[in-house]
């Protein structure tokens, strides 16, 4: 299995004939050289495989586990540079999800995971509620960019929200393209701690 | 927010994959540590005079420390990133480690009956594995740091392989101040200093390590 605790050359030459390595790999290595499209449709692929191991775990708090679904994609994003080819990707992404769980149980406590909260409820009216729980998940974007500074806020409106290509960006800022990466870089980890925060 | 608009987000300019700079930083942060335990080691006993490296005592423990330095260099990269196979540096860590306690054995086997109490214990022994450890904590600090931006994911372990590094690096500062010549001295003592902060590594690194 891909998400074993020991990520030894063993566990990966087996990683490497799962369905998700043979289905996430070749994306992936488009996705490193900068095909935007095909990283986010990774991203979506990763989002799914996710998505299965979190409910596994977290059956009773659906709503978490799609928080930790998003929370688990931007670790990914903001550590890219950690993947390193000699592993299979499958495995490098499901070492961070489970890092993620155990996070999540380290700031909760692992009983919230047995709590009552959904006893009562039937199975569709759970999967009822994590869908509702999907839309409202976090908040809104723009209330978390609010707290950013101004600069790192800018640079991800413009990049990130509006799309507007890094040139374009710089031209209409005048900041370099090198100092606006940097700043949607910081603003992204700076995000990924308001996260954090807010989910725990 | 729903999760398809969030990637999109990420998507959206994300452009190619960063390069990895984990040699660099790791190399600031070796130096940093490195230069920090020097300073404490010099402030607080001082250096030996420059007549005892014209000795083989001084460079039979550089040999030592500098051997565990690269081994748990190799060990802490392998555990700096959320997957990495520890097998190869954790045998080299074995293998230094038991060629001294090895060699340490050998020179307490052949000293004359009334030396070999001071071959095992020196003068120093009860203040060795403290002084390794205290000028070895500022470094595990300085690596740890370091360490965290990578993403481990196995905090203990990774720790424990920052503390073995940090404590590599206090032992070879200490061992410039240090005046004791045995071989034994060194695979007992100078060991358990380095064990000592590894275990220090270990548990912060539960904290130190933590990343979102």
């Amino acid at each position: 299995m891909s998400e074993s605790n020991e990520f030894n050359g063993k566990t990966a030459s087996i990683a490497t004939g799962h369905p998700f390595e043979r289905e996430i790999a070749p994306i992936w290595r488009l996705a490193q050289t900068g095909d935007e499209k095909a990283y986010e449709q990774a991203l979506r692929l990763i989002a799914q495989r996710l998505r299965a191991f979190f409910r596994r775990r977290m059956n009773n708090t659906p709503e978490d586990a799609e928080d930790m679904v998003q929370e688990t994609l931007l670790a990914i994003h903001t550590r890219r540079h950690t993947y390193d080819d000699a592993f299979p990707v499958s495995a490098w992404i499901m070492a961070i999800a489970k890092y993620k769980l155990i996070d999540f149980w380290r700031k909760h406590g692992r009983r919230d995971n047995l709590t009552d909260e959904f006893d009562e409820t039937d199975m569709s009216q759970q999967s009822i509620m994590a869908a509702d729980a999907a839309t409202s998940n976090l908040a809104d974007i723009h209330k978390l960019l609010n707290q950013l500074p101004d600069k790192q806020r800018q640079a991800i409106e413009l990049i990130k929200l509006l799309g507007l290509s890094v040139s374009e960006a710089a031209q209409q800022t005048g900041l370099s393209e090198s100092a606006l990466k940097v700043q949607v870089h910081r603003g992204i980890k700076q995000l990924a701690a308001l996260v954090a925060q807010k989910t725990s | 927010m729903k999760t398809e608009e969030f990637i999109a987000f990420l998507a959206k300019g994300s452009g190619v994959e960063p390069a990895p700079d984990l040699s660099h930083k790791l190399f600031w942060a070796l130096s940093f540590a490195g230069l920090l335990s020097l300073t404490l080691a010099f402030a607080i006993i001082g250096a030996q005079p420059v007549e005892a490296f014209m000795t083989p005592t001084p460079w039979m423990k550089f040999a030592y420390t500098v051997s565990l330095m690269a081994a748990a260099t190799f060990l802490t990269i392998r555990l700096a990133r959320p997957i990495g196979n520890c097998r190869v540096p954790s045998v080299c860590l074995g293998l230094v480690l038991l060629a001294m306690l090895a060699y340490g054995a050998y020179h307490l086997a052949i000293a004359p009956e009334e030396a070999k109490r001071q071959t095992l214990f020196g003068q120093t022994s009860l203040l060795c594995p403290w002084l390794v450890l205290l000028v070895s904590l500022p470094g595990l600090f300085v690596l740890q740091i370091a360490l965290r931006t990578f993403g481990p994911v196995r905090l203990s372990q990774a720790g424990f392989a920052c503390g073995l590094l940090a404590g590599a690096i206090g032992a070879t500062a200490y061992a410039l101040a240090c005046p004791e010549d045995s071989p034994t001295f060194v695979a007992v003592w100078y060991t358990l200093g380095i064990v000592l902060t590894s275990a220090v590594g270990a548990i912060s690194g539960r904290w130190l390590l933590r990343w979102t």
